[in-house]
């Protein structure tokens, strides 16, 4: 019996272990895919500018978003 | 702006559009209050022309039908153009004065050609930023007919509306009032102006519709108690 604790214990623990890294690593992708800046989900381009070039490149709109205060901090929009 | 953090408007977003975002005004904080601030947004073709704008925060599911709008009737735009750019022009602002007639039961007739004006910054038609410097004129919206008569419930529906999401007193060419709220006056302004240069429209929109002040100063932050919490650090 005490053979028997002295191999499965650890295993219990490591399966313990092991377990929430997978779960993690499964959630994260996801997590990844909308992303963006400053707690949204989209990706902004340094200056409206910048959008318009790269706009251009991929043949795409632009979408320019006018605000008060200071749109990185979110206190302070 | 929380339509921003939906993933569904991002994944649209990335799709088919470049973000970008600019601070054209201020605000003040008092205590923990916040005073005025607001934001636009505006759909662009790359060389700065507005196709469309959305005027103050949405939410998500508004947001996404406006950016689909956009998309959907640029691509019918393009097509039904065959590359002719006044069509297109012409093609957006008519598509601008349907959404008002059927969403808030107007009639506006489309500016579909622009006569050349020379443009007077430095009379009083301007908006200026707080050192008297002239940003945008201050442009002229198209002609209201009056309301449609075939949308009649839709019309009642959309003045009740637009009373709730506080609307601003519109004449038409007879002198009568109408209740619109902040979109609807924006298809009105883009009836008349759409696929103008961003730069020309953004003073309509924020100071014109929003009824912000265009600034480039800080926040600015106002204790009215300045006493409370002072004696906590003692």
């Amino acid at each position: 019996m005490r053979a028997y604790f002295r191999w499965s214990l650890p295993a219990v623990m490591m399966l313990g272990l092991t377990v929430p890294c997978q779960a993690d690593a499964v959630k994260k992708p996801a997590n990844n895919a909308v992303c963006g800046d400053y707690g949204t989900s989209v990706h902004f381009e340094k200056s409206p500018s910048d959008a318009a070039r790269r706009a251009l490149k991929e043949e795409k709109l632009v979408c320019v978003l006018h605000i008060s205060g200071y749109f990185e901090d979110p206190d302070y929009t | 702006m929380n339509a921003l953090a939906n993933p569904e408007v991002g994944k649209y977003l990335e799709t088919y559009f470049v973000c970008a975002f600019q601070r054209v005004g201020t605000f003040r904080i008092v205590g923990k209050a916040k005073q005025g601030g607001n934001v636009a947004t505006y759909f662009c073709a790359p060389d700065g022309r507005v196709l469309h704008a959305v005027a103050g925060p949405v939410d998500a599911a508004t947001f996404l039908r406006e950016a689909k709008w956009v998309v959907e009737t640029a691509k019918k735009g393009i097509e039904a153009a065959k590359k002719d750019g006044a069509s297109f022009k012409a093609f957006m602002r008519t598509a601008h004065a349907e959404r008002l007639r059927n969403e808030h039961g107007l009639i506006a007739e489309a500016v579909t050609f622009d006569p050349p004006d020379p443009q007077d910054n430095d009379g009083a038609l301007t908006y200026r930023d707080p050192s008297g410097r002239p940003l945008a004129p201050v442009l002229r919206p198209p002609p209201i007919d009056g309301p449609d008569v075939k949308f009649r419930l839709q019309l009642e529906a959309a003045a009740a509306k637009a009373a709730q999401d506080g609307a601003a007193l519109l004449r038409d060419r007879h002198g009568r009032g109408w209740a619109l709220n902040n979109q609807g006056r924006v298809h009105v302004l883009m009836a008349a102006h759409a696929m103008g240069q961003i730069e020309k429209l953004y003073g309509s929109v924020f100071e014109g519709i929003l009824g912000e002040r265009i600034s480039t100063r800080p926040v600015e932050v106002v204790n009215p108690f300045p006493w409370v919490g002072r004696d906590a650090k003692r």
